[in-house]
């Protein structure tokens, strides 16, 4: 049988219809549901709401294998840069650092690899529930009056009194004296103000706090303040660069007044230095400031 | 036209729906990649309420903990809670995240939410 070129012409035609109209239908009117999604396909908000959840979870339990595998979950390209930008996100909205610091804290954890703050157990309030036994959400354990528990009677302990032998002669040792110690509340102090004259630093204000043993300090906040405007920012949101670290971009000709928030150390009259290239010609350079603790 | 074209033409509608459907349903389906969380397979859902409940540990927060758990969807807080206790306790989680997930569901059982929200 021998087909003429117009009724061929047909047969691919209705193909072609019947693939669009599958197509339609399996794209747009009944396509595959996931139900069975993974964290790295959720939207972008709800991928910031997980990043907090996980660093909440981080600052309960400490652990940063757990909170890193969770992270990955994420499927970011740099879950510490993701969580950097996110905690300046959130402060940049406004939101207050107590609700940022988690994820910075966790940020610079993964960054340097241990945990930075020692973990301190919040006990966790009971309710009366036997050890071992896990109450079914669905139903109420009301435990048999067998099953309770008969008080036993702590031992009395006897403790036989030595009379007591006034001394004749006492020697009064003398007391130590107390020597204050700088807690992590300890005032910082400009230690070293050196001028950058790079090209690639041109204009940036770089701060650099330590502690007294010199550890770079996370989560200080900085205000700077200059005739026209008022900034303020926090050290650590750049681990990469240091967890002490914090920058910011001076304008050339303005005089900038820097105050640390905690201690209130206040260093005036900043502004960015004048630098030349090779060629003569000058540019703005930058600046770096670093503040310890006593 | 002659009933053997018609019949032809049928088939061959037929034929392409079915490559069609196939096409869009297997070799290249409508990708999400902006889902929601109550989309999340069960072991994830779990983990989420398991980070609330950790992170409840430590502040005892139960407003922040009934908004994160509201992120799963519009049932009550505690279902998830339950819901994730059960999976828990087919799926041999620890002791102290068994203690976690119990102080969290009785939280979210006794929870009140704010009477006046925030305007």
């Amino acid at each position: 049988m021998k087909r003429s070129p117009y009724s061929i012409l047909q047969i691919v035609l209705a193909v072609l219809t019947g693939f669009g109209l599958g197509l339609a239908y399996s794209w747009l009117l009944s396509p595959v549901t996931y139900v069975d999604a993974n964290p790295a396909l959720l939207r972008a908000d709800f991928k910031d709401q997980y990043r907090i959840a996980i660093a909440a979870a981080y600052a309960a339990n400490q652990d940063l294998t757990r909170a890193n595998a969770r992270l990955n979950l994420l499927g970011d390209a740099d879950p510490v840069a993701e969580l950097s930008a996110q905690a300046q996100r959130m402060l940049a909205a406004g939101e207050p650092f107590d609700k940022a610091r988690p994820l910075a804290q966790l940020a610079t954890d993964l960054q340097q690899g241990f945990v930075s703050e020692p973990f301190t157990s919040t006990p966790i309030p009971t309710f009366n529930t036997p050890e071992g036994i896990v109450a079914s959400p669905t139903e109420t354990n009301i435990p048999a009056s067998s099953e309770e528990a008969t008080f036993t009677p702590q031992p009395t302990v006897f403790f036989e009194q030595t009379p007591l032998t006034p001394l004749s002669q006492e020697t009064v040792a003398p007391r130590p004296t107390f020597t204050p110690t700088p807690g992590p509340g300890a005032p910082f102090t400009l230690v070293e103000r050196e001028d950058i004259c790079d090209p690639a630093l041109s204009r940036v204000m770089q701060f650099l706090l330590m502690d007294s043993r010199r550890t770079q300090v996370p989560g200080v906040e900085i205000v700077v303040t200059w005739n026209q405007g008022e900034d303020r920012f926090f050290t650590g949101f750049k681990p990469e660069l240091g967890n002490g670290y914090a920058d910011f971009v001076m304008e050339a000709d303005t005089v900038y007044n820097i105050r640390i928030v905690t201690g209130g150390a206040f260093v005036s009259d900043i502004s960015a230095p004048t630098c030349s290239d090779p060629n003569g010609a000058d540019y703005p350079g930058g600046i770096l400031l670093t503040f310890q603790q006593p | 036209m002659s009933a053997s074209k018609i019949v032809t033409i049928l088939i061959a509608l037929i034929l392409g729906a079915g490559l069609g459907l196939a096409y869009g349903w297997v070799v290249d389906p409508v990708e999400f990649t902006d889902v929601t969380p109550d989309l999340l397979r069960e072991d994830y859902r779990v983990d989420f309420v398991l980070m609330t409940a950790e992170a409840y540990q430590n502040d005892f927060d139960s407003n922040a903990a009934a908004k994160r758990l509201a992120l799963l969807g519009s049932q009550p807080p505690a279902s998830y809670v339950a819901s994730a206790i059960e999976y828990a306790g087919l799926n041999a989680f620890t002791p102290d995240e068994m203690r976690a997930l119990q102080s969290l569901l009785t939280a979210m059982q006794t929870h009140q939410p704010d009477a006046n929200p925030n305007p």
